[in-house]
């Protein structure tokens, strides 16, 4: 279309065109505006428009219309690079850097353009080899070596365009070839130009850094070299053999480690390198944006590895070098707030990095220097850290050089047999002290002390999304724990003296509160800042205590850390037993009124210096004190004892080589001690149940240690055993209060927990009787209220729901106590609800919040039950969810949802269907289930002739949920994925059943998988075509045609080749999409052969036809004719990367 | 609380016209008296003043006749009133119909009384009660509701008029064709 129109023309076209998209929003209209924007895409999109484009550059003075052309001629020159003579791309290269370089007050926007325009020339042609590289580099370092700081500037953007243009990583342009293309560039690249980039660079900051003063010119320049040296030493080096994971190649662009090739050696090992950038970041470091750079080039440096050093002597040199230059730097200066994320990176690389060996093999004096100066940098961080906190600052860099910081410990520590023994001790006390101070009150700690000493306390309104410390700071904690346990000598009393005397003054604190209220009878004098202190106080006191005594390490067991076994050893020759016994079993006493206090178990005294926090608390609530305590504290003491419990309690003295006498006796299997603890600890249980109801997570983390109590065999043995247990279970199954008034979860994993427990050892009769106390008055009352004569007319009644609701709950709380032992009686025992809940479905179908917790308990039983299920129990599962999926969609056809502003929420029931059809489905993935192994002689199986299969109950379910998911719905990111996933699953699962769907039905999955394919999500589109593959083999199979699938499949080939051959693909989707065109194509080889003849004719150029055409004959010729063959899949796979890099952008020209 | 049926009392008529619940047992989608009206609870959230303090509960509710919202925040140990919402004279909707609502938001799980529309007088309906009685003494609601019984009764159409009822106070809030 532009050619047509002379330049002339064609400029003021653009120009005035320019101007629209230029004008304020109110000067134009949304037509003008678009109608603009199409001038300038089409504009791009036209043939060969070099000359246009020269032509505007030379005479038009708009600015964006100079940007238009330098984009067209980089787009153009992608599109046509086969069509054009080599020297023409060479003259048009030259063209534009010698445009630019005669202008130097183009606008930084259009000269970037250009830059970029020349760059993306030099990448395409590298692999041509056709454009001589190497006289850019020359170029440019005479650009350099001019001394102007404008031309140099220039010389810096014509690099950092290069760079960016061959990292291969999101910086690059989108020119459509193939990853391999970008590989190939990226490695011839990163070999030998990339390196003299670096020596260049190297240059001008070497002489930049000798100059005496620098003006703001030449320190702007300055700073662009040092950006530069940054992105070079921030490259993701390729290695010699990427393979076929190109993807890796565009991912982690940001952190990453310095590992170059071994071409590099002379240059990166060069100690001038490394010194230079110490010198430079002296000579800058109070400028804080240049600080960044130069510290972020060192911390590159110190993360250096890889093939570069010949071997391990080469590293200990490089690093002992390094190491000095750090301490060099640090060493006299005060650190500037902007220097601590980059120091603490510095060290947090090189800790990481460099292997142990290493480390230890520098020279003793300097690693101990190092060691000496990460513990007070490590100090130094930290305070500063909490005086951040104090002052509430947005930006807290000192938090994050200090998480670092301890993060490198833990890494340095937990390899400490590497290290000279001990090592480790001195430094492990001196930052475990600094982070207790941190975190103590005055006059012990610095706690909410500002730099001057003053104190400010502020009361902020906490929201219950707001994450409790333990998890927010659990990286700290885990790291401070650690170092405790390195120094356990010298931190486990520490912690017990510390909390000791913090429950002495806290029971005092509360005494005097009590006698005063007895006095005053007036709450609301009560000056809380005293309590809140020693709360606080508390509160670190015991996180701490917890991570250093324990791990919580997800789905295994957890050991007793062998530095407190250890420890505990140690000293067990001084230690009285009985002694520690009886401070253990007397948490009601002040520990240091025990005679002979001294001669106990320290670990065990810590535990027992929380339960003496734990007791002060219940004395309280039993003295009414409820509202002066710290709900806070509460969590604290039951999360700590949950730790404990799941480590120290019942010992296993297998898992480990040596035990602690202490340790064994106090708390092994078959001792007093052992059981009584868990007394204690079901009393302390069922004392929060009652007392904090009213605060959701402190009853929550309660019912979790409740949980942990019985959830392993052992120690649920025990916990039956005692009396409260049954008090506990016969109380809530009374569902009288305080436990109802629990919050839902909690009576939730309440239920969990005494089911749980209901499968400890007992003797039949006593089984019987729990059972009896436990889950059958669940029933009863659930059976007398709903067969009660007036059910129909009380059902709506407040207090009836609520006990509907109730046993629902439970219901939930039963199937998530499913273990593979006990699924066999729980699964029978819930079948029996199963049913009435349906009925529910119908009395409850105006309560959509009580529909949703129906639908949830089957939701629940299929998923913790149905991969153990056997097949005739999974096909009353089945059946079931079936009758459930009937009454859910009779209750549906009249049932009016707000459309207006509607909120997710609405749709948690067809978000839970769905999910239960995923759950019903997983069966065929996972099954744990042995022809009804855990069933055994409760039943014969039935063997052939399934009377409900899940292909029955997962299509009828998409029956109801199709026509429901409109595309607003589809909206909302939940459902949208679970809807997909559900489908695709189906496809995959069961391409059989798809044919056999009603017509409507049919066809309107057939919209959503176009609709997924086309215009959802990468994630979602890819769900898509990876379903069709099954859907093509399965028409395949069957081998009849013009079924409504065969056709549909025809349709989808189509969407799908031109999605691969005519849309700029997405690359992560090739792989799919390519799966998916090759069973299409097996299946549809005319209509391909027909789509391949029609793009072809389109084609006028002779050239380009027949680069086509042998493009389509290579792409099919490894699979002629095509069948539905692995190896030949993977070859068509191969041969359209290689297509879809030749012609793939030729294809995109309009 | 051996005697399971007890539970269930509450709420038959002669009840007063609240009951009082700890506040953290209250629910989302539950009832609450806010500022003196009934409500029903849309949305709910916890907080607390300082990192120990005590739970504190934030209310939002609807009214359930005029739908205005109001908010509360109180102590979550704290009883708050539930309104008892009075049922007299149930009948199952049976999900045919199109429930004209008067406010912008479903009415679900409340107790509905049901009765037929057999005239209409300065303002007042005429319902006709099961038991034959015939009371006057309910307005016509106003808004799209009132034109609608107004229409469809001026059109002879046979209509069932759907009442809230919960502490004193009543207002019809849908309307629905007579089961033929």
């Amino acid at each position: 279309m532009m050619a047509a129109v002379g330049a002339p023309e064609v400029i003021s076209q653009l120009e005035s065109a320019a101007k629209v998209l230029m004008a304020p929003p109110s000067m134009v209209s949304t037509e003008q505006r678009q109608h603009a924007e199409h001038i300038f895409l089409s504009f791009r999109k036209s043939k060969s428009p070099f000359a246009v484009c020269k032509h505007i550059l030379e005479t038009s003075k708009v600015d964006y219309v100079l940007f238009q052309a330098a984009t067209a001629i980089m787009e153009a020159v992608v599109r046509e690079w086969i069509l054009l003579e080599k020297n023409s791309i060479e003259s048009l290269r030259t063209f534009l850097l010698t445009y630019v370089l005669q202008r130097p007050n183009l606008q930084k926007y259009v000269r970037e353009q250009i830059l970029l325009a020349v760059a993306v020339i030099v990448k395409r042609g590298s692999l041509d080899k056709s454009i001589n590289c190497k006289s850019i580099f020359h170029e440019v370092s005479q650009l350099i070596s001019s001394g102007n700081p404008t031309v140099q500037t220039l010389a810096c953007s014509i690099l950092t365009a290069l760079l960016s243009e061959f990292s291969s990583s999101s910086k690059t342009s989108n020119i459509g070839l193939s990853m391999e293309f970008h590989g190939s560039c990226k490695r011839i690249f990163q070999e030998d130009d990339l390196r003299q980039i670096f020596m260049l660079t190297m240059e001008v900051l070497q002489e930049f850094s000798r100059r005496e003063n620098l003006n703001a010119q030449m320190s702007c320049v300055f700073q662009r070299y040092l950006a530069l040296a940054n992105q070079v030493l921030s490259w993701n080096f390729l290695p010699p053999n990427l393979g076929r994971h190109y993807i890796a190649m565009f991912e982690a662009t940001q952190n990453v480690m310095l590992k170059p090739t071994e071409s590099w050696r002379e240059t990166l090992l060069d100690h001038r390198v490394m010194d230079l950038f110490f010198t430079v970041h002296r000579k800058i470091r109070e400028d804080s944006d240049m600080a960044q750079d130069s510290l972020q080039c060192l911390a590159q440096l110190a993360s250096m590895h890889g093939p570069i050093f010949p071997d391990e002597s080469a590293q200990v040199t490089y690093l002992a070098h390094l190491v000095e230059g750090l301490l060099n730097m640090i060493n006299g200066i005060e650190i500037e707030d902007s220097e601590a994320v980059g120091i603490s990176n510095i060290i947090s690389n090189l800790i990481s990095t460099f292997p142990r060996s290493v480390l230890t093999a520098l020279p003793n004096e300097l690693f101990a220097s190092f060691i000496n100066c990460l513990t007070l940098l490590t100090c130094s961080f930290g305070r500063s850290a909490a005086l951040e906190e104090v002052l509430d600052k947005d930006d807290m860099v000192y938090m994050e050089a200090y998480d670092k910081l301890l993060e490198s410990w833990l890494t340095l520590v937990q390899e400490d047999e590497h290290f000279p023994r001990g090592c480790f001790v001195q430094p492990a006390v001196q930052v475990f002290n600094s982070y207790i101070q941190c975190h103590l009150a005055a006059p012990d700690g610095t706690r909410n002390l500002t730099a001057n000493g003053v104190a400010s306390h502020e009361e902020e309104e906490i929201n219950e999304l707001q994450e409790d410390d333990r998890e927010l700071f659990s990286d700290q904690l885990a790291s401070i724990g650690m170092l405790g346990r390195i120094a356990a000598d010298h931190c486990i009393p520490l912690l017990t003296g510390l909390l000791e005397d913090r429950v002495t003054r806290l029971h005092g604190q509360l005494q005097r509160h009590q006698q005063h209220l007895m006095a005053s009878a007036d709450p609301g004098t009560v000056e809380r800042k005293v309590l809140d202190d020693l709360y606080e106080d508390i509160h670190w006191l015991i996180l701490v205590s917890g991570y250093l005594l324990a791990d919580d390490p997800q789905g295994e067991t957890p050991l007793i850390p062998s530095e407190v076994m250890e420890y505990s050893i140690k000293h067990s020759t001084e230690v009285d037993i009985n002694t520690t016994l009886q401070l253990l079993g007397s948490p009601g006493e002040k520990a240091t009124s025990i005679p002979g206090c001294n001669r106990t178990d320290s670990v065990i005294r810590l535990l027992s210096a929380v339960l003496r926090t734990s007791e002060v608390e219940s004395r309280a609530t039993r003295a009414s004190l409820t509202e002066l305590l710290s709900p806070q504290m509460g969590k604290d003491i039951v999360w700590f004892l949950r730790r404990w419990a799941k480590t120290y309690l019942l010992v296993d003295e297998k898992l480990y080589g040596q035990i602690s006498m202490p340790l064994s006796t106090a708390f092994g299997a078959d001792t007093e001690g052992a059981q009584w603890i868990v007394g204690y600890l079901l009393e302390k249980v069922i004392n929060n149940l009652s007392v904090w109801s009213s605060e959701p997570e402190l009853a929550n983390d309660t019912v979790e240690l409740l949980v942990t109590l019985v959830e392993k065999r052992e120690r649920a043995n025990i916990v039956v055993q005692c009396e409260n247990w049954w008090n506990l279970a016969k109380q809530f199954a009374s569902r009288s209060p305080p436990l109802h008034m629990l919050s839902s979860t909690v009576q939730r994993t309440l239920m969990k927990a005494l089911v749980l427990g209901g499968f400890a050892h007992m003797d039949s009769d006593t089984k019987q009787q729990y059972w009896a106390e436990v889950l059958h008055p669940l029933q009863q009352r659930f059976l007398n209220l709903i067969n009660q004569e007036n059910f129909a007319q009380i059902c709506q009644e407040e207090a009836v729901k609520q006990e509907i609701v109730a046993t629902l709950e439970a219901l939930c709380g039963i199937a998530e106590a499913t273990q593979i032992d006990n699924v066999a009686s729980l699964f029978s025992f819930l079948m029996d609800f199963l049913s009435s809940c349906i009925g529910l479905m119908e009395v409850y179908r105006n309560s959509p919040e009580t529909v949703n917790l129906i639908i949830e308990v089957f939701v629940e039983v299929a998923h913790k039950q149905i991969c153990y299920l056997g097949e005739t129990k999974s096909m009353k599962l089945y059946e079931v969810c079936l009758t459930l999926l009937q009454v859910y969609s009779k209750n549906n056809l009249g049932r009016k949802r707000l459309d207006v502003a509607a909120e997710e929420d609405q749709y948690q029931d067809l978000l839970l269907i769905m999910e239960l059809l995923t759950n019903l489905l997983s069966k065929e993935f996972i099954d744990f289930s042995d022809t009804d192994e855990v069933f055994r002689g409760q039943e014969q199986s039935s063997g052939a002739g399934r009377a409900v299969s899940a292909a029955d109950v997962v299509l009828y379910g998409v029956n109801i949920v199709l026509p429901l998911m409109s595309q607003d719905l589809l909206k909302f990111p939940s459902l949208c994925n679970q809807y997909y996933k559900l489908i695709t699953f189906i496809c995959e699962i069961f391409p059989e059943k798809i044919p056999q769907l009603p017509e409507e039905l049919f066809k309107s999955l057939m919209c959503s998988l176009e609709l997924g394919m086309t215009s959802m999500s990468s994630e979602i589109s890819q769900l898509c075509l990876e379903a069709l593959s099954p859907l093509a083999e399965q028409c395949a199979k069957t081998q009849e045609k013009d079924t409504p699938l065969f056709i549909a499949t025809r349709h989808f080939l189509k969407l799908v080749f031109d999605m691969l051959v005519l849309q700029k693909h997405n690359t992560e989707m090739t792989v799919a999409a390519g799966e998916a065109l090759y069973t299409l194509v097996c299946l549809h080889q005319a209509e391909y052969s027909e789509l391949v003849e029609t793009l072809l004719s389109n084609q006028r150029d002779a050239v380009i036809y027949q680069r086509l055409a042998d493009a389509f004959n290579s792409l099919t010729a490894s699979s002629t004719p095509p069948t539905m063959d692995r190896k030949q899949k993977v070859a068509f796979l191969k041969s359209l990367e290689e297509f879809v890099a030749n012609v793939g952008g030729l294809l995109c020209v309009k | 609380m051996a005697d399971a049926d007890l539970d269930f009392t509450i709420g038959d008529a002669g009840a007063s016209a609240t009951y009082p619940m700890q506040c953290s047992t209250l629910r989302k989608n539950g009832f609450v008296v806010l500022k003196g009206r009934p409500c029903k609870i849309v949305e709910m959230s916890t907080s607390k003043t300082g990192k120990h303090g005590h739970a504190k509960v934030h209310m939002v509710g609807i009214d359930i006749f005029s739908g205005k919202k109001y908010e509360d925040i109180c102590p979550s140990t704290h009883n708050m009133d539930v309104p008892n919402i009075k049922r007299m004279d149930y009948q199952v909707c049976n999900g045919e119909y199109y429930c004209t609502v008067s406010t912008s938001y479903i009415f679900t799980n409340f107790c509905f009384s049901t009765f037929q529309l057999i005239g209409i007088q300065d303002g007042y309906l005429s319902l006709l009660q099961d038991s034959g009685e015939v009371r006057e003494d309910l307005k016509m609601p106003e808004g799209d509701l009132g034109k609608e019984i107004e229409s469809k009764f001026d059109a002879g159409e046979e209509t069932l008029i759907t009442v809230l009822s919960a502490m004193n106070e009543e207002a019809a809030v849908a309307i629905k064709a007579m089961a033929k």
